[in-house]
């Protein structure tokens, strides 16, 4: 049991800070943001440093790493607030390369390791808000050919991905098909999210597509723990920059004639963020650890991190801004976009209601780390 | 990155599970896990069982007697204890006092007082907070004056747990009323059989007497109970607080008592209330983090490092999830949890049946504890530094 990191995966967050910090800049963030929410040229500088293969395997041009090193550039893109969805190059790269036929990983995999092709998972549909097992995308099979039938609801980066993996009910079961971004009776309507990056709602009317796997449930159980534990890292650096911008905000403001910093309130407050901070850190870094374990544990230890960082992000964004007083509602000050972006964490891949029912249905005799 | 235990600590793990099983008393065990009272026989006898084995004092260098256990090994060693239903062990001595004499005692001090400590046979108390210094504990206005080969001790300590069992105390004493306040102290041992120390139980609200004033009234103390220097006291007083904070966050027995607030949920019919079951549901999260941070210091610790600045979070993380785990074991027996009988936090109380009722009222003997546990958990958040101090600390870090 040890929490370090290695030397490699210390040079991995170095090499990302970098990049987040030359490259990234909240002036360039705004741009892209107005701009649509997605930036092509700022998904390839990502893939160049070889983050869009990170979980490809090395045989289709990826890096293979595990984990840890993708908790790490989750949080080190999440410090920089970064609006273009790496983690679903992760997914991408974990469903294919775990549960897709050869030809169909042969077909995507070197694209999603290159950021050529960017595959976004297209599986929340209006009526089953968090819930994977909900599904009223309908396959059929037709001249030996796969066809879809029904809408998706806010898939990331959705009307710039130029592949899709699409959960629908195939006899019944949901399965994953790969869908071109190209293919007919495909409907897209892209639009900005609440925290400056960009989705798209789908609509598939007898849309072509290939099999990933009929056994799609699991998958994608698999899929959305993944994108849970991405979301988990994301938010620890987006609080973390939170509580420092905060904390370097109330030694400067001057009321009363003293620094905000020396009122007893408001310093509860900041012991109260880093507590939500630390107790958040230590459920990613549960959440990662557990990612590879069996399923059923696995799915518990990401419900309980998302009840966790749920809690913790919401406070932390909410108690970010009122600390700040009138410029934290601001769009010009970066804390408001810190707290959008928290807030949208929370909303993703299932809120913390959502992961509370998991965590009280799954619930044991006895509980702990361990089991 | 790793998360699992090694090779090495599951099988040390495996050991100390099957010691403390196997030597345990029952009847003790029993009355933890249902919130019972517990006797001082009862502590003693469990401090001195761990003592025979050299393990009361299992946080202690090997120089002192103590197994030489790393952080991990030492927190295996207290899950197991507390999952096993031991009582917690009374720390003024082993893991209060002992830390200090070693560390600024003399060799005579060291000799004298450490066997007692390590065996359980020699029960210690703590005399820190007065009347008026709880806080700001450095106002202490109990008084110590030199005359030759001794001081003459004068004033008051409150709040000394279980302080009516204690054969010695260890007290913060004013000798010096120079400077600053802080600068005056000084670190005194005092046998409680000492002419003119008088000790007053106080009940607490849940019935029960488990603190004390304490009186010093020209009471001598000779000049070799002083330990290290006079008017440095404050020193070794933090010295002390910064020992073994790891533990005090108790997420050992948070993970035993989680346990039994299913149980008690379950024989109550409101495990399938969902409202009920989310509260536990939040409450199982808490704890799950709580341990995650508690393992992160350890690891930290065990390399050597110095503890994060996470360690003073486990104070005020673990006294929460302490009081809510026995508010939610309340809220879970509903009116049941009202009756009192002060009999019925004896193990064993059957009472006298009320013709065709039961003793306890609805037969619900299991909830007799339940409030009076509640009510005592109040005390978590504000002994041992205040959670509003611990958070000017958490805040001073990060403000200046």
């Amino acid at each position: 049991m040890d929490f370090d990191f290695s030397d490699d995966q210390i040079q991995l967050r170095e090499a990302v800070a970098r990049w987040v910090d030359k490259a990234y800049s909240f002036d360039r963030r705004r741009q892209i943001a107005q701009a649509g929410g997605f930036s092509r040229q700022a998904y390839l500088e990502m893939a160049e440093l070889g983050l869009t293969g990170l979980s490809v395997p090395a045989e289709h041009g990826g890096m293979g790493l595990g984990p840890v090193e993708a908790m790490v550039v989750m949080e080190e893109l999440g410090r920089g607030l970064v609006l273009e969805p790496l983690a679903q190059a992760l997914i991408a790269g974990l469903l294919l390369s775990t549960r897709a036929p050869k030809a169909i990983q042969e077909q995507w995999l070197p694209g999603v390791a290159s950021g050529q092709t960017l595959m976004a998972l297209a599986w929340q549909e209006r009526s089953a808000r968090h819930r994977p097992d909900v599904c009223q995308t309908q396959a059929s099979t037709r001249d030996g050919a796969y066809r879809l039938q029904g809408s998706k609801h806010v898939v990331p980066a959705g009307d710039q991905a130029e592949g899709l993996i699409v959960s629908a009910r195939l006899d019944g079961q949901i399965a994953l098909f790969a869908v071109q971004a190209g293919a007919s009776g495909l409907g897209r309507h892209g639009y900005n999210t609440q925290d400056g990056g960009r989705a798209a709602d789908l609509h598939f009317e007898d849309t072509p597509a290939e099999l990933i796997t009929p056994e799609g449930l699991a998958a994608l159980r698999h899929a959305v723990d993944l994108g849970a534990a991405c979301v988990c890292a994301e938010a620890v650096a987006v609080m973390e920059r939170s509580l420092d911008i905060t904390c370097d905000y109330m030694k400067q403001r001057q009321q009363f004639g003293v620094p905000i910093a020396s009122f007893q309130a408001l310093r509860h407050r900041v012991a109260d963020m880093k507590m939500q901070v630390e107790l958040g850190r230590s459920m990613s870094y549960y959440a990662w650890l557990k990612l590879d374990a069996p399923e059923a544990e696995r799915q518990q230890a990401i419900a309980r991190a998302k009840v966790q960082l749920g809690q913790s992000m919401r406070f932390v964004g909410q108690q970010s801004v009122q600390l700040h007083g009138g410029i934290g509602v601001t769009d010009e000050y970066i804390i408001s976009h810190c707290f959008k972006k928290l807030t949208q964490l929370e909303l993703s891949f299932g809120d913390t209601l959502h992961h509370l029912g998991q965590v009280a249905s799954a619930m044991e005799e006895t509980a702990g780390v361990f089991n | 990155m790793d998360l699992a235990f090694t090779a090495d600590e599951l099988q040390f793990r495996d050991e100390v599970r099957t010691w403390v099983r196997d030597h345990l008393p029952q009847p003790i065990a029993e009355k933890v896990h249902q919130g019972l009272r517990l006797s001082r026989e009862d502590m003693q006898a469990w401090a001195k069982i761990l003592g025979s084995r050299g393990w009361l004092g299992h946080a202690w260098p090997q120089e002192f007697g103590g197994p030489g256990w790393n952080a991990v090994q030492r927190h295996l060693f207290e899950e197991e204890c507390a999952l096993a239903g031991a009582p917690r062990v009374v720390p003024f001595g082993p893991v209060m006092v002992a830390p200090v004499i070693m560390a600024f005692g003399s060799p005579e001090q060291q000799r004298r007082f450490l066997p007692g400590i390590a065996s359980g046979e020699v029960w210690w108390s703590q005399g820190y907070s007065e009347p008026g210094s709880g806080s700001d504990l450095a106002s202490l206005k109990t008084r110590a004056e030199r005359r030759g080969d001794r001081f003459i001790v004068n004033g008051q300590k409150t709040w000394t747990t279980l302080g009516q069992y204690g054969d010695w105390i260890f007290c913060l004493v004013r000798t010096s009323l120079e400077g600053k306040p802080q600068t005056g102290i000084s670190f005194l041992l005092i046998d409680m059989k000492s002419p003119g120390v008088s000790v007053r139980p106080i009940r607490l609200l849940d019935g029960e007497c488990e603190v004390n004033e304490v009186w010093f009234d020209q009471v001598e103390v000779p000049a070799e109970n002083l330990v290290g220097e006079e008017n440095k006291g404050w020193t070794y007083a933090k010295y002390l607080l910064g020992h073994e904070r790891t533990n005090i966050a108790d997420v050992n027995r948070a993970k035993r008592e989680l346990e039994r607030l299913k149980r008690i949920a379950r024989a109550e019919g409101v495990w399938d209330d969902w409202r009920f079951r989310d509260q536990i549901a939040l409450l199982e999260v808490d704890v799950v983090a709580l341990e995650m941070l508690v393992l992160r210091v350890l690891s930290a610790e065990r390399a050597g490092k110095q503890s994060l600045d996470i360690a003073g979070l486990l104070k005020i993380r673990g006294s929460e999830i302490q009081q809510r785990y026995t508010e939610l074991m309340m809220l879970a027996a509903g009116p049941s949890a009202l009756p009192l009988i002060h009999e019925a936090m004896e193990a064993g109380w059957q009472g006298d049946q009320a013709g065709p009722l039961p003793a306890f009222p609805g037969g619900a003997l299991h909830c007799a504890p339940l409030a009076p546990n509640y009510f005592n958990m109040r005390k978590t958040t504000i002994y041992g530094g205040s959670n509003e101090v611990q958070r000017n600390i958490v805040a001073q870090a990060l403000l200046g």
